[in-house]
This record gives C-alpha cells, structure tokens and sequence, in this order.
C-alpha cells in the first residue's frame, strides 16, 4: 500500500489535533472548576481562593447532598422523566418523520410547515398552563412526559435524514413485499443510527436539564425532578438580605452544595455519551444493495 | 322557430357532457382518493398520533397569541380582558429603547451566525479527522460538557477571567505592557464577549449533528478517493462537506429563523448599565419591562414581533434553498 | 391508694390538656373548628406548612386552622401566585411577600375582599393598630381607597449602617471622620498609607456588596439614594414626591464619587464583585469601608478573627454632608409589601379577618415572633425571653424559627425585642450609637395608582430608569462627564417622560395620603 500521508497531510493532522486540543482544555476548565468548588470547604470559596483545584479538600458538601432523601427522590425522578419522556419522543417522532419523508403523503409540504410553524409561534405561559389544567395534566408524571415529547426540530432533522437515505435500499424492501412499517421497522431505522442517537441524545439532554415546566406544572414535592431540586437548595441556602448569615466558617456553603449537586447531574450525562458515539461510527452496515 | 329551440340536442348533450365529465372527475378523484388511502393508510396512521399531539398541546392554547393585542388581566383571563389593537405594538415601536434592543439583537445574532454558525462545523470535521479513537471521544465528550453548566457558573467564570484586576487576560495585558481594561464595563467589548462565550458554550454540543451527519457518509466514496490518490484535506471539501450540506443547510434556515431571540438569561447576568447600549437586547429589554408588573401582555407584543419577523426570515431562507438546493424545511 | 394516685394523674391531665383551652377563650374565633385553605408562598423556597407548631398552637388557640394548598415544587414565589391567580381557583387565603401591588391590582378586579369594613367591625386589635399608624393604613391601601391585604408590619428602626475598620484607624492615628471633608481624608489615608501593612498598594477603601450602596454617599453632598426600602426609589420632601437621581445636589454628588472612583478609593469592580464582596475583600484584609446590613456586617468580626488578626469593623455614624446634617438614610421600613388578604371565594370572611386579628392580640404577636412558650422561650417578667438551647444552637435564631412557623411573614406586627436577643454585640453597640441621635428621616412608603395613573408609569418609567442608571454608571466609571451632559440629560429626561410620571406619582400621593 501506499504511503497514505502526504508530509502536508501529516502537518494537517498535527495541526488539527493541537487545535482541537486547545479547545477541549478551554472548554474543560468550568466542569474542573466546580469539581474543585465541590471539594473545597465553604470558606475557602467564599473567599475567592479556589480557581481550579480544591482548597482546604473536604467531603462536607456530598455528605450534606447525599444525606438528603429528597435528592434521591428528585435524582429518580428524572431518570422516570427522561427514560419515559424519550421513550415518549421517539415513539411519536420516528414515525412521524417517516410519514413526512415519504413524498407520496398527501399535503406534504403543509404537514412540514403545520410543525414548523410551531417552532417559532406559541400561546405562552398562562395559556400553555391553563391548556394543562384543562387537561387534567397538572402534577402527574404522565402530564410531564407527554406535554413535552415532540418538538419540530427533531421532526425535521429526522425527517431530512431519512430523506437522505437511498431509494435503493427502500425498493429492495418492498420488492420483498414489505408494508410501511416493516420497511421502517427493518430498513429505515437500521440505516439511520447516527440520526437517531442524536436524537434520543437531543431528547435525554432536554429532560435531564428540564426544570421549568416541571416547577410550573408539579405541586407535589415527591414529583420534583433533580434540577427543581438543585434549583431549591440553591436558594434555600442563599442567605437572606436582612439575616445573612456568615457560613465563613462553615465546612460546606451553598456554592459547595449546589456544586456538590451539580457535578452528580452532570456525571450521568457525561457517562451518556460515549454510548452515543458508538453510532457515530462511519460505515454503516451497508449489505446486500450496491449503488 | 325561437331562439330556444335551436338550442338542440347537440347541446343540450355538450352539456351533459360538461356535467358527466365534471362529475366524472370528482368521481375519478375519489376513486383515486380512495384507492391512495387504500394503499398508502398506514403512512397517514403513522403521522396521525403526532398530528394530533400538536394540536392538543401547542395548536389548542394558541388563542393565547391574541394577549399581544389586549390589555390583559391574569385574573380577568384572555377573554375577560378588553381588546386594544396594536396599542402595545405603539408603546413598543415608540419606546427609543426598544429600537436599540431591536438593533442589538439583530447585530449580536448576525455577528453570532457569521463566527459562530461556522465552529460546530469546523469542529466536527476537524473531529472527524483524528484518527485515535479514544482521543476524539474523550475530547468529544469534554467540548459538550459547557451545554451543561448553568449560565450563572459560566457568568461567573467569564466575569471572573475578564476582571481588571485578577483576570488573565488582563493579567497577560499587563504583561505586555498594557493597561488593564474593566471589560465588562465597556460597551465595545460586549458584544464580543457575549457572543464568543456562546460560541465556546456551543460549539461542542452543536458539532453532534454533525458528527451524525458524517457518520451517514458512505465509507465506500472515501475508499475509491484514496485510490485516486486524494489527500485527507481534499477528501474533506469534495466528500465529507458536501455530503452533509443538507443538514448544514437545514441548521442555517432554523439559525436564521432564530435571529431575533437572544436568550436573555445570559445577557442579564454580563451586562451592565454602561453596556445596555450595544448589549440590551429585546428579551433583556422585555425583562426589565415586565418586572414592573408581570406584563404578559407587552412580553406577548414583542414575542410575536420576533415570531413573524422570524417567520418571515425563515419563508424566505427556505424557499431560496428550496429553489436552489432542493433542501428545506417544508 | 392506687385508685387516688391515678385519680390524681387523670385530673392532673385533664387540666394540663383543658388549661390553656380554658385560660384563652376569649381568642377563639369559632365554635366550630373551621378549616380554611392557604396559598401562601414567600421567599421563592417557603411553602405553608400544615404541621408548623405554631400553625398547631395557632389553630387550637382559635379553632381554625389552615390547610396549604400551593405548589411544593415552585421556586418562584410571584409565578407561583400568577399561575393561581390565572387558574381562578383563589382560595380563601392567599398571602406571601412583595404582593401588595399585585393584591392592590387585582383586589379591584375582584380577586380579593376589601377588608375596611371587616377590620371595622371584627378585628378590634387591627384597627386598633391601624388607628395608632393612620399613614401605614393609608400606605397599604389601593387606589380605590380599600384595605385589600393585612400586612407584615416590622419593627425596629436601623438596616443599615456605616462601617469602617476602625484598627486600620487606630494604626494610622485617625478618627472615624465626622464630616464628609474627613471621610475623604480616610478614604485616602486608608489606600496610600497601607494600613494592612503587606508593603502592596491593594487597599480598597470603600466597597459595597450590592453596588447602589456606593451611592449612599450621594447623601453627602445633601443629595438622595433612594427613599424606599430598594434601591433607586422615589423619595418624599415637602408632601412631593421626587426622585433623587435628579437635581443639582446629585450632579454634584456624581460628579464627587466620579472623582474618588477615578482615584482609587472606591473598589474598582464595585459593579460586578457580587454577592461575595464582604468575604472577599474583608477576608483578605483589604476592604476598609462599607454601608451595609448591621447584624450580618457585624458578624464578620467573629468569623473572621483567626484570618485578620485585630479584626475591629465597627458601626460609626453616618458622616456630616457639606450643609452639616447627618443622616441615616437607609432605615428598617415600616410597612412590608408582604401580608396576606381574602380570596372572594371565602365562605367564612367573618371567621377569617377574625383569626387575622387573633396575630395582633398580645397572645397572637408572641406566638408570631418567639413560637411556643415553654418550647422557644420563657416568660420572665411578663417578656418573652429565648432559651439558650435556641440562642446557643448551631443554627441562626431566625432559622429556627421559620422552621416551626414563626417569624413568616403572614399579617403580623413584628417584635423588634425578639431580633435584639440574638443581635450579636457588636451590632448591639453600633445601634446604640446610631439610637444616640436624630437620625432617620420619613420614609416613601409607595403609592397605588389607578389603572390610568398605573399606564403612564408603565409606559415610561422603565425606560427612565434604564437611561439613568446607563448615564450615572457612565459618569461614574469617568466614561462621561455629568457636568457636560447636565443639560443635555435633564432635556432628555423630558423627553421621555419625566415629568409625566412624576405628575401621576404626586396625583397618587396626594390621593392616598392627601387630607
């Protein structure tokens, strides 16, 4: 085989990796930073001396965190509301995007802009809430995971990707005499794992740091997900005006707590991703149709 | 003989005809109604449950879009509040203020399209080229993690590296020999900032859908390039670029549809009073507004301003693309 | 024998359980236990809980009591009311804090009962009150001239006060400056003659954690700050309302804090140090002057004595301005916007404003602000006086008492006595200096419009402000020059509106607080 790299090619990937490499350490250094806030004691932080690495190490801030039932109430809860809320999703998106791909769908074009149009107009808070009182939708896990299961940015990426996809391998399929759903089932969706990771990636992300809608529409306390929960003890923990107590000696302070929470939100989706790339490996499994 | 009476027969069955074929055709279209239904029911099957979501949850409350137009009560509701017309849409319009947040917004958008559109891009090729497997994962996962760090953490960082007095980068002018520089003070560097802390937030995040799309590059086009002696940077302009030109393409008619929503979050926690005015943006704008009072209903006015001027934006980005690309959103 | 003893016992129960039932009829509201709901709400974090003692206590001294019905999972107090207020379903009681406007705006639409006439005939102890403060009465009242909400009344006069690192005087031989000649002395003393004594140049003479206090200093030059209880509000002099980023005083004042910024005696990033301010600089021994909160500044000497060794931040008073006065102009307000009023839907309003007076009898306002006798404190000569358990715990004194109920801010009058118990000394010391002169002056307690008045304020008012703070942070920093762009700033002024707003601002006033 031939030499495959050039000397302009080996300048190119050199390059490429330090720059690349520059850019992760820069966009590395505010997630160090919190671990380190997390494991420095309260009065270290507040006096400014924690940059990157902890000052005066303690576990004080965990302890207090894990100790907590209600951070493991609230940590269940969204594992409830990002698996049932993806689960969601792409049950109602995969085949939605297929129907829309398809060019023989009557109106195509006014089914697009019909979701379209929903990503730049909506009715606003109140109405959106009053929508889900109406519904009978308030303070349930169902409500949360239904209201917010499809958005027209998904829709639309995924319906583009399965666009893209060859006529080829669709004719090869229904020369077998498959139906609609067994051409997506079996064809389709095999062939579209990039676009589907990233969106059931796009879909676990949006529940994972969804704290909004969950703060207008829960009421009850054991419904709240982790980012409510974070939310609370960030403000329950921020002194008052009036009566600020000075926790400067104190061995956790509320920087170090929602820290503390911060980092054990951010590990799941840390450890998210790497299931993710593997999809993103080139060369899908082609076989069987040539072009 | 009278006039009627010549109209005959013959015309009598042109007539007929006429109508036979008019009838004919609604038949034949229903037929064929028919029958596309008959073939095509579970393609319809399988858009119908989405069909249905939007309706019941984004389509139903939008009757809320008509609090731009009243001089709206919470308690009083959309109904029981009276109508004004464009009443808020003149307070607005007449409000200097409200021009220069326009102004703003559209500048910090653009500016953020021309650098910032670009990165995720550049930063998935770039990524695609690294041949170390656990290198790009690792770096990969790292660039995305900013997505995840609330905006008062990075606020709070951003402050702090552009401070007069401990800052780096002030630290590095002094060492040059410049004077320090309280960034965050001066209108100049606002923009700057502000976009490029977003960039850096992105970008990583961003990249996925493009790593996604060059993952959907069929491998076997990169292998008849190398026999004909291609180098990485030209399998890269000629294979990878094109390939997914119609993701990019899609991504820049929703990034022009959102030219005008600044989030304001981010805003509100780096900007100042000495920079409101190359830094205040609608949302920022409507924010200090509102905090008069909870006024939904002015929020509501200027919510639906960048609505149609947005809307507007992306009809046109997308037929042009339509047109020329044969890419686009409907 | 058996028999008398648990006779005994039993009656000796029967007492104890009957006996504070029987010592305290004369609070019950209702012979039948009556339950009403709350939606209550307040400091984005506290709900109404069910199970607060003093809830309990509350409810056994005057059979009713209430059941919470707001949201556990929001962290916004005020979208957590619009969110009830827009469902319609109002309960009988709605109440948390920073609601007078919104209680003022939507009592008129019928949201909540006008309370005038209840107060006049059912809640002796209120009117009572209301009749010793007629201007705090006529303060919460809405523009149609009814009482919608009960407020939270606090008491005891000073917030905050001016602190100086009177070790770094001692060391360099000054006095705390009586006048603002000698405040500017010190200031510059304090940043050339290195009084942390590290041989570097890092003092930062005056800081201030939230950056309007730099502007206290306006009262120097006998301008204002502000004459509410937040920052950049209206004041009153002379039966007007004014605002105080107006008027030569304030351009001279500007234009002085300008010169002392440019000369380093006011903390460079004084914009955007932040909530750490006082750690920061005073942690590391370089902050030497402040206008802050008493009790929370004070506080910083204990916590700090291992890392500044001397440690000595104390309270002095407030400085002469140049025509001689000495001011306080940051007090404690007298009338919160916090309370709770009626829902219209309430079947029992009889019943209800009763049990809001039962919090202005004597048992009530003790039950509000020290909790339950035996349990929180003592009684010792007829005054509540806090256990040392409490004084002495771990916790802050006024977090335990959230924890059981007290201390919230229903509509209730607080008891400034139950504060001084924990007030550190120090604080306690810079009181009382403070108390030793005439030092406050009224304060602007707010007006309430008309839906008319409320347009035009609306409509203008923000951007008004906007334009101020952007000249003022401009001027300050040097970026602009106040003495060149007077003219050109009050004729904008105009043209946005200032003298609209001010024209209903004083229509209202004379209104509410007129005859």
């Amino acid at each position: 085989m031939t030499n495959l790299y050039s000397r302009g090619d080996r300048l190119f990937v050199i390059a490429n990796m330090v720059l690349v490499g520059l850019f992760t350490i820069s966009t590395l250094y505010p997630f160090l930073y919190i671990l380190a806030v997390s494991f420095s004691s309260g009065f270290a932080v507040t006096s400014g001396q924690v940059f990157l690495y902890p000052v005066q190490l303690t576990l004080a801030a965990y302890e207090k965190v894990l100790s907590e039932p209600m951070f493991w109430t609230s940590y269940g809860n969204t594992f409830i509301y990002t698996f049932g809320g993806t689960l969601m999703s792409l049950l109602l998106i995969v085949p939605g995007a297929y129907a829309l791909s398809r060019p023989q769908l009557i109106g195509r074009r006014f089914w697009n802009l019909f979701v379209a149009f929903t990503m730049w107009f909506n009715a606003g808070l109140i109405p959106f809430f009053l929508n889900m009182r109406d519904l009978g939708l308030l303070d349930s896990y169902f409500g949360i995971i239904i209201a917010f299961a499809v958005n027209g940015f998904n829709i639309i990426l995924l319906r583009n990707f399965f666009e893209s996809i060859p006529k080829s391998f669709e004719e090869a399929a229904r020369m077998d005499g498959a139906n609609e759903f067994q051409v997506l089932w079996k064809v389709f969706i095999p062939l579209s794992k990039p676009a589907l990771a990233t969106i059931t990636l796009f879909c676990i992300v949006s529940r994972w740091n969804g704290y909004f809608w969950a703060m207008v529409l829960l009421r009850s306390e054991d419904k709240i997900p982790l980012q409510v929960y974070l939310r609370q003890t960030i403000i329950e923990l921020t002194a008052d005006d009036e009566f600020a107590v000075t926790l400067l000696n104190a061995d956790y302070s509320f920087e170090t707590v929602s820290a503390a929470i911060m980092i054990c939100s951010i590990i799941p989706v840390l450890l998210i991703y790497p299931f993710v790339q593997k999809y993103f490996n080139k060369g899908i499994l082609l076989g069987g149709v040539k072009e | 003989m009278s006039m009627r009476e010549t109209v005959g027969p013959a015309t009598e069955e042109l007539v007929a005809e006429a109508k036979e074929s008019q009838r004919d055709r609604f038949r034949r279209r229903a037929v064929w109604l028919g029958d596309h239904m008959r073939r095509e029911w579970q393609i319809y099957l399988m858009l119908l449950p989405v069909l249905i979501w939007f309706v019941v949850f984004l389509y139903k409350p939008m009757y809320g879009l008509q609090i731009a137009f009243k001089d709206y009560s919470i308690f009083r509701g959309v109904a029981g509040s009276p109508w004004i017309g464009f009443e808020h849409f003149q307070t607005l319009f007449g409000n200097d203020q409200f021009l220069r947040a326009i102004k703003n917004t559209f500048i910090i958008s653009s500016l953020s399209l021309l650098v910032g559109f670009p990165v995720p891009i550049i930063l998935a090729l770039m990524f695609n080229e690294i041949r170390n497997e656990r290198y790009k994962r690792t770096a990969q996962t790292i660039v995305y993690l900013p997505h995840f760090i609330s905006l008062v953490i990075i606020a709070g960082i951003v402050i702090s590296v552009f401070s007069p007095s401990t800052g780096v980068i002030n630290l590095a002018l002094q060492k040059l020999g410049f004077e320090p520089i309280y960034f965050l003070t001066r209108p100049e560097w606002f923009r700057p900032i502000f976009i490029g802390t977003g960039i850096w937030q992105e970008a990583g995040f961003q990249s996925i859908v493009y790593l996604a799309a060059i993952a959907g590059v069929n491998p076997s086009l990169y292998e008849s390039a190398v026999v004909d002696g291609a180098s990485r940077w030209q399998m890269m302009w000629k294979i990878t670029l094109p390939s997914i030109l119609p993701t990019i393409i899609i991504m820049l008619i929703i990034r022009i549809g959102n030219l005008l929503e600044v989030g304001f979050e981010l805003i509100i926690l780096l900007y100042q009073p000495a920079t409101y005015q190359t830094g205040d943006v609608i949302n920022s704008f409507i924010y200090r507004q509102g905090l008069q009072g909870a006024q939904y209903d002015l929020a509501a006015a200027a919510g639906l301003f960048n609505a149609v001027v947005a809307f507007i934006l992306v009809m046109a980005a997308n037929t042009i693309s339509r047109r020329v690309s044969k890419t686009s959103l409907w | 024998m058996r028999n008398l003893r648990s006779i005994s016992a039993l009656l000796a129960a029967t007492v104890a359980f009957t006996t504070p039932v029987f010592a305290d009829e004369h609070l019950k509201v209702t012979d039948e236990p009556l339950t009403l709901d709350i939606h209550f709400h307040f400091r984005d974090r506290v709900v109404y809980d069910n199970n607060w003692p003093v809830e309990k206590r509350a409810a056994e001294l005057t059979g009713v009591s209430l059941n919470n019905v707001a949201s556990l999972a929001s962290t916004s107090s005020q979208e957590a009311f619009n969110l009830l207020i827009a469902s319609g379903d109002i309960p009988d009681i709605v109440g948390g804090d920073s609601l007078k406007d919104k209680f003022n705006l939507y009592g008129p639409q019928g949201a909540f009962l006008p309370l005038n006439e209840l107060i006049e005939e059912h809640a002796p102890n209120i009117k009572a009150f209301f009749d010793e403060n007629p201007d705090l009465l006529k303060a919460a009242q809405a523009a149609d001239g009814n009482l919608y909400y009960i407020p939270y009344l606090p008491d005891g006069k000073f917030a905050r006060a001016w602190f100086v690192r009177q070790d770094w005087l001692d060391k360099l031989g000054l006095e705390a400056p009586d006048n603002v000649d000698e405040l500017y002395e010190v200031l510059t003393a304090f940043r050339n003659q290195d009084p942390n004594g590290n041989g570097k140049k890092d003092e930062i003479p005056y800081f201030a954690r939230q950056w309007p206090e730099l502007l206290r200093l306006l009262v120097l030059w006998d301008g204002r700050s502000t004459g509410t209880d937040a920052a950049h509000g209206f004041y009153v002099e002379d039966g007007e309302v004014k605002h105080p980023y107006t008027g030569e005083n304030y351009k001279i004042g500007i234009s002085n804090i300008a010169k002392w910024y440019k000369e380093g005696l006011i903390d460079p990033e004084v914009f955007t140090r932040g909530a750490r301010t006082r750690e920061e600089l005073l942690g590391n021994n370089v902050g030497g002057m402040t206008h802050d909160w008493f009790a929370s500044t004070s506080g910083y000497n204990v916590s700090l004595a291992d890392e500044v060794p001397g440690i000595d931040f104390r309270a002095f008073l407030p400085p002469k301005s140049v025509s001689g006065k000495r001011i306080e102009e940051n007090r404690r307000t007298l009338l919160k916007p916090d309370g709770w009023a009626i829902g219209h839907t309430n079947e029992n309003p009889i019943e209800t404003i009763k049990y809001f007076d039962f919090w202005f009898t004597e048992e009530g306002r003790r039950l509000a602000n020290f909790g339950l006798e035996g349990e929180q404190y003592d009684l010792v000569d007829g005054k509540p006086q806090f256990k040392d358990e409490v004084l002495n715990s771990d916790s802050p004194v006024n977090a335990q008492l959230w924890a059981i109920g007290a201390q919230i801010p229903r509509g209730f009058f607080m008891d400034y006595s139950y504060e001084e118990q924990w007030t550190n000394e120090i604080a306690l010391e810079g009181i009382k200096l403070y108390e030793s002169e005439d030092l406050l002056i009224p304060e602007f307690l707010g007006v309430s419009m008309t839906p008319e008045e409320q347009e035009v304020y609306d409509r203008y008012w923000s951007s008004i402000l906007t334009y101020m703070l952007e000249k003022q942070q401009a001027w300050i920093l040097g970026s602009g020059d106040v003495e060149a762009e007077w003219d050109s700033y009050n004729a904008q002024l105009e043209r946005l509106g200032y003298d609209k707003v001010m024209e209903v601002m004083n229509t209202a006033y004379d209104r509410q607080y007129g005859e």
